[in-house]
C-alpha cells in the first residue's frame, strides 16, 4: 500500500520514525525546536523531548562540528543547516572534518552524521539562499551527497542516511517541499547510491537530479509521440551510479544532463567526463549539458526564472542532441 | 598534594620530554619529516591537566607535543609508529603528526589538522554523552593563537548555554608561530573571555604541573557535577620553534634562555620534590632509569614495524 503525502511531510515522518526507532538519534539546528523555518521538525520536539530535538545558537560551524564530535562517540545526529549555501560557513566542518575524520584517524570512527541542507531556487531568496552546492563535494571523498526529487525519495533516502555508518549531506529542494507523491508504506528505505529510471525511453537520455527531475519528465511528456525521454535521476551525486548512466547511454547514444547548478564547474562536469572516458563510441551526438548561467542567482525572482533552467531548455537541448529537425511549429 | 601524586607527575613530564628527545633522534636519522611542533616546555600543563582525568573521559589535544597522548597511557611505541608511518601506528600507516594520532579505548578522540577545528567536536562529544546519560567530561587544550578562531566563540558559547561538561584548557605560551600574544589578543588574558560565555575563567602557572593539577580537578569535578565548563588559560613557554627547524629569528635570546633556565617544567618539579619528599635523589634516579628504559624499548620496537602496502591509501575512506 502507498499514500500520496508532500516531501515536506515525507521527510518529517523519516526523522519521526528514525527518532523512534533509535534512541541515540537527534536532531538539532537553528530554530527547529518549534519545526523549523521550514517545517522539518514540525511537532518533534513535543514528541521527542527537547534532550532530542532541540534549537542551536545561529553558529553553523557548530551544528556541523558538533554533529562530528557527537557521531564519532556513540550517537547518530540529524542536523539543520537552515539552507544549503550555508556549507560555505561550515565547510572545513563538512569537508574537512565529517569527510576525512574516519580516514584521516585510521578508520578508528566512523561518522554517522546527516547534514539536512535545502537547497535551490524557490523564488525571490537571492544568491545566498537559492543554490545548489553539491558540485562542491565532487572533491570530498568520505562524504555522501543526496538530492531526493520525489516523495518517496525523500524519506527512503532520508531513513537510509541515518542509519548509514557514514556521514551523508542531504540536500531536499525547497520548491519540492509541497509537491505530493505516493510514498510506500511501512519502513521504507531507499538503498544509497542507486540510481533510479523515473521514465524508461529509447532515443535520448536525461540524466537530472532534484527539482530537474519533475522538469525533465514534463519535457518527456510534451515531446511524448516525437521523441521517446529516458530520465534517470541518480538521487545525488556520491555514491554516483555511473553504471546506470552508462547503461543508459549505450541503448539511446545520446545524453543531456540537466541540474538546477550553473554548468560551469557544476556537478554534471564529472558525468560527461566519465560518459566520454566510458562510452563514447556509444554516442551520436554531443552530450549536452542544462543548468544555471555562469552568474550568481538574482534576487529578482522576476529575473531568477531567467537563470534557473526551465523545461523548455531541456526540450531544446534533447532536440538538438536527438538530430531530429526542430519544426517552427513546435517551437510556437 | 602527596609526594607520591608529585613523583608521578615528575614521571610524566620526563616521559613526555624523554619520548620527544627518541623522536628527535629519529627526525636526525631522516626517519620522519620536521612536521613535529615540540612540546618542549608545556609537558607541565599536559600532563597535570590530564591527570586529572577519569578513565572514561574524553580528551581533545592540541599540537605542541605528544604530552597529551603520552600522558594519558597510550602504548608509547603506537605513537612513535605513528611519526614512521607505520602499520603498527594508530592511524594504521596513514601517518600521523601532532594531529590525527587517536585512541579511543582512552578517550582519544584524535584532532582537527585545522587549528580550532576540534572546539565544535568537543561540545559534540559532551552532546553526545548528555545523550546517551554518560558520565564523562571533555578536556579540551587549545594554544593562545588557536583561540582567535571564531570556532571558539560558538563552542564555548554553546558550552556555557548547554551547561556542558566540558574542561577547555588553553595552553598560552605567548606565541602563534611568530605573531605574539600581545598583538593577537585584544584582552589581556584569554581566561577574562569566560565571563562572556558564562563559565568561570581560571589562570594558572602552567610550570607548575601540580597548581594545573588541582585547577584541573576542580573544573573537571564542577563540569561532572552539573555545573557547566570551565576555562583554563595555563601560561606557558614554548623552549623550541613552531616546527623542528624553526630559528625563532623573531624571538628575543636572552627571554627564552631565560624561560629555558628558570621555567623548566622538569627542572621545577624536581626541586619541589627534592624540598619536600625524603630520599628524593634516589627517587628521581630511580624513576630516570625506569622511563629512559621503556622510552628506549619503544622506540626499537616502533622501528622494528611495517610500511603499509601501496593498498593501504584506499582503505577506510567509507565505513
Amino acid at each position: 500500500m502507498a499514500r500520496a503525502i508532500t516531501y515536506s511531510e515525507a521527510l518529517t515522518e523519516a526523522l519521526a520514525e528514525e527518532l523512534d526507532r533509535d534512541p541515540t538519534v537527534f536532531f538539532m539546528g537553528e530554530d527547529i525546536g518549534y519545526g523549523g523555518v521550514f517545517g522539518f521538525a514540525h511537532g518533534l520536539q513535543k514528541r521527542f523531548g527537547a534532550e532530542r530535538v532541540f534549537n542551536t545558537p545561529i553558529s553553523e560551524t557548530l551544528i556541523v562540528g558538533a554533529g562530528v564530535g557527537a557521531a564519532i562517540t556513540g550517537t547518530r545526529p540529524v542536523v539543520e543547516l537552515q539552507f544549503a549555501d550555508f556549507v560555505a560557513i561550515a565547510m572545513d566542518e563538512i569537508y574537512n572534518k565529517a569527510a576525512k575524520w574516519r580516514y584521516m584517524h585510521g578508520g578508528q570512527f566512523s561518522v554517522p552524521l546527516v547534514i539536512l541542507a535545502p537547497e535551490g531556487a524557490i523564488g525571490g531568496a537571492g544568491p545566498e539562499h537559492s543554490q545548489c552546492p553539491e558540485a562542491l563535494f565532487w572533491s570530498a571523498p568520505g562524504l555522501y551527497v543526496l538530492t531526493p526529487s520525489s516523495p518517496a525519495d525523500m524519506k527512503g533516502l532520508l531513513k537510509s542516511a541515518i542509519r548509514d555508518p557514514n556521514p551523508v549531506l542531504i540536500m531536499p529542494h525547497k520548491a519540492l517541499l509541497n509537491t505530493s507523491g505516493e510514498v510506500p508504506d511501512g519502513d521504507h528505505l531507499v538503498p544509497l547510491g542507486q540510481a533510479a529510471v523515473c521514465r524508461a525511453g529509447s532515443d535520448v537520455t536525461v540524466v537530472a537530479w532534484s527539482a530537474m527531475v519533475p522538469k525533465a519528465l514534463e519535457a518527456a511528456r510534451q515531446l511524448k509521440g516525437e521523441i521517446d525521454l529516458e530520465v534517470v535521476d541518480p538521487r545525488g551525486i556520491r555514491p554516483f551510479d555511473f553504471e546506470a548512466v552508462l547503461t543508459s547511454v549505450r541503448k539511446t547514444g545520446r545524453l543531456v544532463i540537466a541540474h538546477e547548478a550553473s554548468v560551469v564547474g557544476g556537478p554534471g562536469a564529472e558525468v560527461a567526463a566519465v560518459v566520454a572516458e566510458k562510452a563514447i563510441l556509444h554516442l551520436e551526438a554531443p552530450i549536452r549539458r542544462i543548468g544555471a548561467a555562469d552568474i550568481p542567482i538574482p534576487q529578482s525572482s522576476f529575473l531568477e526564472r531567467w537563470v534557473i533552467p526551465q523545461v523548455d531548455d531541456i526540450i531544446n537541448a534533447v532536440r538538438e542532441t536527438s538530430g531530429k529537425a526542430v519544426s517552427a511549429a513546435k517551437l510556437a | 598534594m602527596n609526594e607520591r601524586q608529585l613523583l608521578g607527575l615528575y614521571e610524566g613530564i620526563l616521559r613526555c620530554m624523554l619520548w620527544e628527545q627518541g623522536l628527535m633522534s629519529m627526525q636526525a636519522e631522516g626517519r620522519i619529516s620536521g612536521f613535529y611542533h615540540s612540546g618542549r616546555g608545556q609537558e607541565g600543563v599536559q600532563v597535570g591537566a590530564i591527570a586529572a582525568m577519569a578513565p572514561q573521559d574524553y580528551l581533545l589535544y592540541a599540537h605542541r607535543g605528544c604530552g597529551y597522548m603520552i600522558a594519558r597511557g597510550m602504548p608509547m611505541e603506537v605513537v612513535y609508529s605513528d611519526f614512521l608511518g607505520m602499520m603498527e601506528g594508530s592511524t594504521r600507516g596513514i601517518g600521523a603528526g601532532i594531529v590525527h594520532i587517536a585512541w579511543p579505548s582512552l578517550g582519544i578522540l584524535g584532532q582537527s589538522g585545522t587549528l580550532g577545528g576540534s572546539f565544535t567536536i568537543a561540545v559534540g562529544a559532551a552532546l553526545s554523552a548528555r545523550i546517551r546519560k554518560e558520565n564523562k567530561v571533555v578536556v579540551c587544550f587549545f594554544g593562545d593563537g588557536t583561540a582567535n578562531r571564531g570556532t571558539f566563540h560558538e563552542a564555548a558559547n554553546a558550552a556555557g548555554v548547554w551547561k556542558l561538561p566540558i574542561v577547555w584548557l588553553c595552553e598560552n605560551n605567548g606565541w602563534a608561530v611568530s605573531t605574539t600574544f600581545k598583538e593577537s589578543c585584544a584582552v589581556s588574558s584569554i581566561a577574562e573571555r569566560a565571563a562572556g560565555y558564562g563559565m568561570p575563567g581560571v589562570v594558572v602557572d602552567g610550570q607548575d604541573s601540580a597548581a594545573v593539577h588541582e585547577a584541573t580537578r576542580v573544573a573537571i569535578e564542577r563540569a561532572r557535577s552539573g555545573g557547566g565548563p570551565t576555562l583554563i588559560e595555563a601560561l606557558t613557554c614554548r623552549f623550541r620553534g613552531h616546527y623542528e627547524g624553526d630559528a625563532q629569528e623573531y624571538r628575543d635570546r636572552g627571554e627564552l634562555d631565560r624561560q629555558r633556565k628558570d621555567r623548566d617544567p622538569v627542572e621545577i618539579m624536581a626541586a619541589r620534590i627534592r624540598s619536600s619528599v625524603p630520599n628524593a635523589e634516589k627517587e628521581l634516579e630511580a624513576i630516570s632509569e625506569r622511563v629512559k628504559s621503556e622510552v628506549a624499548g619503544a622506540a626499537e620496537k616502533a622501528k622494528s614495524g611495517t610500511m603499509p602496502p601501496r593498498s593501504r591509501i584506499y582503505d577506510y575512506v567509507y565505513a
